[in-house]
């Protein structure tokens, strides 16, 4: 084992400027081959013990404690107590008494995880904005659509809606209900999350959570 | 128009984590010289048992190919681990979704992507993937390889500041990266997520009853703990396929903010480290000058070329294309959150996807790929700096030619061993594009048809983006409808690609940096180049752009070039 030599660096004269190196030659290994096999060993099953198994098993009894609504998926409940679902998913709502979500890849089937919509000049692309503008009643209407209702999120399951473009939809869940457009505005408005400071994040809807409150509205 | 307002946030994010790097590098800096630092009371003993167990100390140090030898034997046991859990998963403990075990290829391809820094995955996690191989060795990669990548980015600093011609102990780095860095700040980060709303359960699955009938399955799990480890070790995996889109991982636009400062926390930081191991002063200014410059035309672009409306949707009436560019993206974040999520996660390679990269604009996704080519600014945690370090070297090397005088850098001379290694571990990234994208191409593994440009450069683009992220040990993807990367062809070739392009560079750096190690430090001469200076930052920088586009200008023409014009 090679100590380090004091050089003349370290005696404070100035040393001179040459290229040889300091060490020549082959430095010997500080480690014999059992003594790798036993670190590594060692190593990788403490390690196993803690990041897998201690890591998350801590974090998640705490976690029940500081925020368990949000710990355990931000779920939603019927007033009959079963879960309706999450705050977080996005699920079908194409029923026509209620407000829908945006279009899904995945029909909002989680085991299916995600997928990718088509690229900006993927001719897909048309294709499938005009049978999502079909299938939520804009084809022939041909009035104004936000291109966030009709075109497909990233995880499939995007809970959430531009307020336009759930206000765009209030006609269609009047005709529907017993609701007025102006009573449904003004339901709509009452729901729209504002960004916590105004320039972090946007206004948005989540539209899981306005039908929950919809429901006992129209009397179902 | 961009509203401007909208930009303040990524601005004070960016700017905290530039504000906590230098704090941070010093301390980083204080673990990797073994110097007192915070937290010694309680973790200097429990890290003396740690040495005592494994059989080695602090004053044992290595040289290179020890190092590397060590290096490799932790990960090829950590790599063994997680492939025996994949493909016996089904039989292992925590299957709570029935997960089938993983065909041979499609295990080698994960545990080779997870260790290796790279997390790309072949497969649909809701699905295919169990609870437990998630949490107990997945999550063990995620500890596993930033720590290594710490450890090798401070083994090649350590050339600088030694002369005895080793440079370091590879357990004590892992092990100090551990208890240090990665757990401390990785446990308050999980903290921090579910206070956001992250899920973080041991109730895995929760049927949900639909308002229109039918049933819905909720995932939950440890995801909180997951994610956090995910972003600050650079490695970018998801606990939902979906990745940090999916609501439930990223629920608001305050956590997708905090991603943003957990994922570069450590490589902005690392150029601070370097500056105080060095102990030279303002050395550490033209790695973070050379990384916020090109980050930050990185995010600018990005967010531009998103903002416009796609010309292909102008003929549909009544389609109102504001706010952003929706396909693919989420309501919840404003499009420079968005994009800034988007661009530091790939720049610092750790290749979570907050909007779906394959319905970006061409000119975004060239944007990515650029920041996968350089893979150094800021590159992942440890490796990512070591890559920025040897671009500097040959920086230097070429501009000492060009004065005419011998080249040395931190009173340590630059020679052609050194260069040879720095060009290897360069062309070593091109050339594991390259070699398997060709015969992917030519053995007609993707459909490229002549007659359809436009879907066609998509695919040719898809292909590419997949090589360069394993390559670049990114994970990020551009999946397109008609490419399908879960065969055993794309999984083998993309499984060695990724461990090329992990461990040679590794192995250049170390030697690299042993090759300093084993000279002495010169004192400055008259003609020695001013490597603290604006001048060196911006020769830096245009070094860095000029020589990846020119090792990339090809493959750029073929895939996304095509799709823009």
């Amino acid at each position: 084992m090679s100590s380090p030599p004091s050089g003349a660096a370290a005696s404070g004269s100035p040393a001179p400027r040459r290229a040889e190196p300091e060490v020549a030659g082959r430095v010997p290994s500080a480690h014999s081959w059992s003594t790798h096999l036993r670190a590594t060993l060692v190593l990788l099953l403490l390690s196993i013990l803690v990041t897998g198994l201690a890591y998350p098993v801590v974090v998640t009894e705490i976690a029940q404690v500081i925020n368990p609504y949000g710990a355990n998926g931000s779920l939603l409940y019927f007033p009959n107590g079963t879960v309706a679902g999450s705050a977080l998913v996005a699920q079908n709502t194409d029923a026509p008494y209620l407000f829908w979500e945006r279009p899904s890849l995945t029909d909002y089937n989680t085991t299916l995880g995600t997928d990718t919509p088509p690229g900006p000049s993927d001719p897909a692309l048309v294709n499938e904005t005009l049978s999502y503008m079909a299938q939520y009643g804009y084809y022939t209407v041909n009035a104004s659509v936000p291109f966030w209702l009709v075109s497909a999120s990233g995880s499939s399951v995007d809970p959430d809606l531009t307020p336009e473009a759930v206000l765009v939809q209030i006609p269609r869940v009047a005709t529907n209900t017993n609701l007025t457009e102006a009573n449904l505005t003004a339901f709509v408005n009452a729901h729209i999350v504002s960004p916590v400071l105004p320039f972090v994040g946007v206004a948005y809807v989540d539209v899981l959570e306005l039908d929950l409150d919809l429901l006992p509205m129209i009397g179902r | 128009m961009i509203d401007l307002r909208s930009l303040w946030d990524i601005v004070a994010v960016l700017g905290l984590a530039l504000a906590a790097a230098p704090f941070f590098g010093d301390y980083l800096a204080r673990v990797y010289t073994n110097r007192p630092a915070f937290g010694d009371v309680v973790l200097a003993p429990i890290e003396r048992g740690i040495y005592r167990l494994l059989g080695t100390s602090p004053r044992k140090s290595m040289p290179a190919r020890e190092y590397m030898v060590a290096l490799l034997l932790v990960n090829a046991g950590a790599w063994l681990f997680m492939f025996w859990y994949f493909f016996d998963q089904s039989t292992l403990p925590l299957n709570p979704t029935g997960a089938p075990n993983m065909s041979w290829d499609l295990a080698f391809h994960s545990a080779s992507s997870f260790i290796t820094n790279t997390d790309f995955t072949h497969f649909t996690n809701e699905s295919q993937i169990s609870a437990g191989a998630i949490m107990i060795a997945w999550q063990l990669a995620l500890f596993i390889s930033p720590a290594t990548g710490l450890a090798v980015g401070a083994a090649m600093v350590r050339g600088f500041i030694r002369r005895d011609g080793t440079v370091g102990n590879f357990y004590v780095d892992v092990v100090r990266s551990l208890t240090r860095v990665l757990l401390p700040i990785a446990f308050v980060g999980a903290l921090i997520m579910v206070m956001m709303g992250v899920p973080e359960t041991f109730d895995w699955t929760v049927i949900a009853h639909p308002i229109t009938g039918g049933t819905q399955v909720l995932y939950l799990g440890p995801v909180a703990s997951y994610q956090s480890i995910s972003l600050l070790g650079t490695n970018g995996g998801g606990w939902y396929s979906a990745n940090m889109v999916s609501p439930l991982a990223n629920p608001s636009a305050v956590s997708n903010l905090f991603g943003i400062f957990i994922m570069l926390l450590i490589p902005i930081s690392s150029p601070f480290a370097f500056g105080r191991m060095v102990r030279r002063k303002g050395e550490e200014w033209p790695f973070v000058g050379t990384i916020l410059i090109v980050l930050v035309v990185a995010i600018a672009l990005f967010i531009v070329y998103q903002e416009a409306t796609n010309p292909a949707l102008a003929s549909l009436t009544g389609l109102v294309q504001t706010n952003g560019y929706p396909v693919g993206s989420e309501v919840r974040f404003s499009l420079p959150e968005g994009a800034t999520f988007q661009v530091v996660s790939v720049y610092a390679n750790v290749g979570a996807n907050n909007l779906m990269i394959g319905a970006v604009s061409p000119v975004a996704q060239l944007v990515l790929l650029f920041g996968m080519f350089t893979q150094s600014t800021p590159g992942g945690d440890g490796t990512g700096f070591g890559m920025l370090l040897l671009f500097a070297v040959l920086a230097i090397f070429v501009g000492g030619l060009m004065v005419g005088r011998t080249p040395e850098y931190l009173g340590k001379k630059i020679e052609t061993s050194q260069v040879r290694w720095a060009a290897l571990a360069l062309l070593s990234h091109p050339a594991s594009i390259l070699i398997p994208f060709v015969v992917a191409v030519v053995g007609g593994q993707v459909p490229i048809d002549a007659s359809t440009v436009g879907a066609s450069s998509h695919n040719f683009t898809a292909v590419l983006y997949e090589f360069t992220s394993e390559s670049a040990n990114n994970g990020s993807a551009l999946s397109t409808a008609a490419f399908n990367d879960a065969t055993p062809f794309f999984n083998i070739t993309g499984a060695l690609v990724m461990l090329v392009g992990r461990y040679v560079p590794i192995f250049a750096m170390l030697k690299v940096g042993e090759i300093f190690a084993r000279q002495r430090t010169l004192p400055a001469g008259p003609g020695t180049l001013r490597t603290a200076s604006g001048t060196f930052t911006i020769y830096l920088t245009l070094f860095l752009i000029i020589v990846t586009t020119l090792l990339f200008l090809p493959v750029i023409a073929m895939g996304p070039l095509a799709q823009i014009l």
